[in-house]
């Protein structure tokens, strides 16, 4: 994904296992950026469905 | 296609020595490097063709491309390395990419970049011609590059640097065909040394003097390595030339960072970047250049400690104010709370409850004042939706344009007068940062009692922006309240940055230099990014206001609810606050933020003055941050720190709130 800070692309998954788990009671539902260290929120899963949809349809 | 491709090499990565890469030293390498999303890959299948093995690159779980490719009757193995934006490696990406370039052997590193975005791509290719690689710059979607405008002149552009420039566009082939008759005679680059300011160039030679041959890359390029602590020990100074001098080399990195004012890794990238621009202004023009010139003047602007601040104040204006405060605050409450839910779905939802329930206790569950439909749904959907809903748009907003960074400039050089960076912290505080203040803690520091007074100051100084947004609600509809909640939590921001720097000294930021063009919003990002900080926002909130109307109706049922509130009114009253905002002090233990919407009630029954609403916000502002926190402090400094941390919060908080009160009463002044 894209920071919306540095705006610099990183690989979600490895960002995630990189942070620490700072909210032991819920599943994180942040990702932050390696590069500067600006956390964004999970793209929602309806999101990355409608991608899905988008990107087949192309 | 001029390229005949063969099948796959059959050996596997497998880790041996110094090399973790196996395979035939017959055939000549060729590496793509390059950021991601400049078409790296596109360009990797288009020299390969079909025959590529993906491995993993040993040690990691990071996936490597590697295929062969038919150069003028010569087989060449192609590697697709990780996307990288610096040699000095951050993410797991950078460092496969970085270890493959220092400690594998290099036929020819192809640097892919943007042609559209060249300014902030040849950061890059400086960095691996100082290393001595043989380089070849490949200016990807040149016909993207073309259409808007931006002529670049590649033989100028070839003398600066003394490699081979090649135009391409990997989408449609063009230039595939010269960049492939350029790799056998790829040469090592030469261009003008940076200077990298006299303490790091003293510590450079010092280390180079220590460091063995190793692999082909420059010991200049090694020493500033180990110089930005982005390199270990054994990755950059153990070679072939003997036992490297480990003590100079540690001394001479310690040396070198006491003499500089930033972090070695700052001072190195802005010389690159500086030399950057030079090479910028010889080699490329661009379209509309008055555009670019307004664009460059308003993005320095942003950042200036004087110039910056006005522009700041507008954004406050019309974003908090205009927007959250008479949009999302005013109007949209007004009707979802007066109109939907008090004349339609209140009563409705009453109605049927006590028809199906007869017990008023159970009743209570449901539809009583902190009842799960009347005050948990409720809440959430006529307050906190469209508060947190505008707030999330004008943050979008922010954050697509790119100011975002410039901010953390502005904020910077302000607190770099009264020397500390704010640099590290605004990241923090607009993210949603909260893991990062526990780690910072723990890591650097040592007594139990700086622990504690580093985790108040921090605890205090960042609020992150859900809570920020949701407490800014609460006084935007009132200017003056706004601006004393500005004045009272400024000041406590600074005095906390003053004091921690006092605490960290040692602790220098190393922050990118590298800013993101400033630009004029995409909806369609806004759009995405407004829905999904909300979705987040939800999934955190609404299951807790449900959970806190079911643990209030057990403790109004035991009385341990009406014992609480009792507890908490003179405290709420000391700070000149009606006793009902003891309830929503009450929330505020869960999280600031609760604390806030718990008083939207009051406010919009129009119990509380604008000053009490200052007040108010104030304190909550420095509250405990959440019940999350004390769990992640409570983990990383033991129960006792956690117990003592969150007492000093409160009452600080509290003292903060009541000082403004005395304040205005004693000043007499009414916002
Ligand atoms: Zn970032």
């Amino acid at each position: 994904m894209i920071c919306s800070f540095c705006f610099r692309t990183f690989d979600e998954e490895l960002a995630r296992k990189q942070c620490s788990h700072c909210n032991p009671l819920i599943e994180c539902g942040r990702v932050k950026c390696p590069y500067c260290g600006y956390e964004s929120p999970k793209e929602p899963k309806s999101l990355k469905w409608l991608n899905k949809i988008r990107m087949k349809k192309k | 296609m001029p390229v005949k491709t063969t099948s796959a090499n059959p050996d596997r990565g497998e880790p041996s020595g110094k090399s973790r890469y196996k395979s035939d030293a017959s055939v000549p390498r060729v590496l793509l490097v390059g950021s991601p999303n400049v078409g790296k890959s596109m360009l990797f299948n288009k020299l390969t063709g079909r025959y590529v093995t993906v491995s993993n690159y040993p040690g990691t779980t990071i996936e490597l491309s590697r295929g062969l490719s038919q150069i003028s009757d010569r087989k060449y193995e192609i590697i697709d390395t990780p996307g990288m934006y610096s040699l000095s490696a951050i993410t797991d990406e950078e460092k496969v990419a970085s270890d493959l370039l220092l400690n594998e052997r290099a036929d020819a590193v192809v640097h892919v970049v943007d042609a559209k975005n060249i300014e902030r791509m040849l950061v890059l290719t400086l960095q691996l011609i100082e290393a001595g690689l043989p380089v070849i710059l490949v200016l990807n979607m040149a016909d993207e590059a073309e259409q808007l405008g931006i002529e670049i002149d590649v033989a100028e552009l070839e003398r600066i640097l003394g490699v081979y420039v090649v135009k391409t566009t990997a989408t449609t082939g063009e230039g595939i065909k010269t960049l492939i008759d350029r790799i056998p005679q790829v040469r090592a680059g030469r261009f003008e040394q940076i200077d990298y300011g006299s303490a790091i160039e003293n510590s450079i030679s010092v280390i180079a003097k220590q460091l063995g041959e190793q692999g082909h890359v420059s010991r200049r390029t090694r020493a500033l390595l180990l110089l930005q602590g982005s390199c270990d020990y054994a990755g950059c100074a153990a070679g072939d030339g003997g036992s490297p001098g480990a003590d100079l080399i540690t001394n001479a990195i310690r040396d070198c960072s006491s003499q500089i004012e930033h972090s070695v890794h700052y001072h190195i990238t802005f010389a690159i970047q500086e030399k950057v621009k030079q090479i910028v202004r010889q080699a490329v023009s661009f379209p509309g250049a008055h555009v670019r010139d307004f664009r460059e003047r308003l993005s320095r602007l942003c950042m200036h400690p004087v110039g910056g601040l006005p522009i700041l104040f507008a954004v406050m204006y019309f974003g908090v104010y205009k927007f959250v405060g008479g949009i999302g605050a005013g109007t949209v409450v007004d009707f979802l709370e007066g109109t939907i839910f008090e004349t339609h779905i209140n009563p409705l939802v009453v109605r049927v409850f006590s028809t199906i329930i007869p017990w008023q206790t159970a009743q209570d569950l449901f539809i009583g004042e902190y009842g799960v439909v009347t005050f948990g749904i409720r809440y959430a959907i006529a307050l906190v939706l469209p508060i947190v809903g505008t707030f999330f748009m004008a943050f979008s907003i922010l954050e697509d344009s790119g100011y975002l960074p410039r901010l953390a400039m502005l904020i910077d050089g302000v607190f770099k007068k009264i020397g500390l960076s704010g640099r590290a912290v605004v990241p923090i505080v607009l993210g949603f940062g909260c893991d990062t203040m526990a780690t910072m803690v723990t890591r650097t520091l040592e007594t139990r009692r700086e622990k504690i007074i580093a985790s108040v100051l921090l605890a205090l100084a960042i609020p992150c922006s859900a809570q920020l947004g949701v407490i800014l609600g609460l006084v935007a509809g009132h200017p003056f309240a706004l601006v004393a909640w500005a004045g009272f939590v400024g000041s406590v921001f600074v005095l906390a940055g003053t004091l921690m720097a006092r605490l960290l000294p040692g602790a220098k930021p190393s922050f990118y230099m590298e800013l993101p063009p400033l630009r004029l919003p995409r909806p369609g990002n806004v759009v995405v990014k407004t829905y999904s900080r909300m979705v987040w926002y939800f999934k955190e909130i609404l299951p807790l206001f449900i959970l806190a109307s079911v643990l209030i109706w057990i403790g109004q049922i035991t009385g341990v609810f009406q014992l609480l509130v009792a507890a908490l009114v003179p405290v709420v009253n000391a700070i000149g606050l009606p006793d009902k905002a003891a309830d929503a002090f009450l929330f505020g233990f869960f999280r600031r933020d609760y604390g806030a919407v718990g008083l939207y009630d009051l406010q919009n029954d129009g119990l509380m003055t604008p000053n009490q609403l200052a007040v108010a916000a104030i304190t909550l502002t420095l509250f405990l941050p959440c019940i999350a926190q004390f769990l992640i402090f409570k983990k990383e400094c033991g129960f006792k720190i956690a117990v003592t941390t969150s007492l000093c919060i409160c009452l600080i908080a509290l003292a903060t709130g009541f000082l403004a009160n005395s304040l205005f009463n004693l000043l007499g002044i009414a916002l």
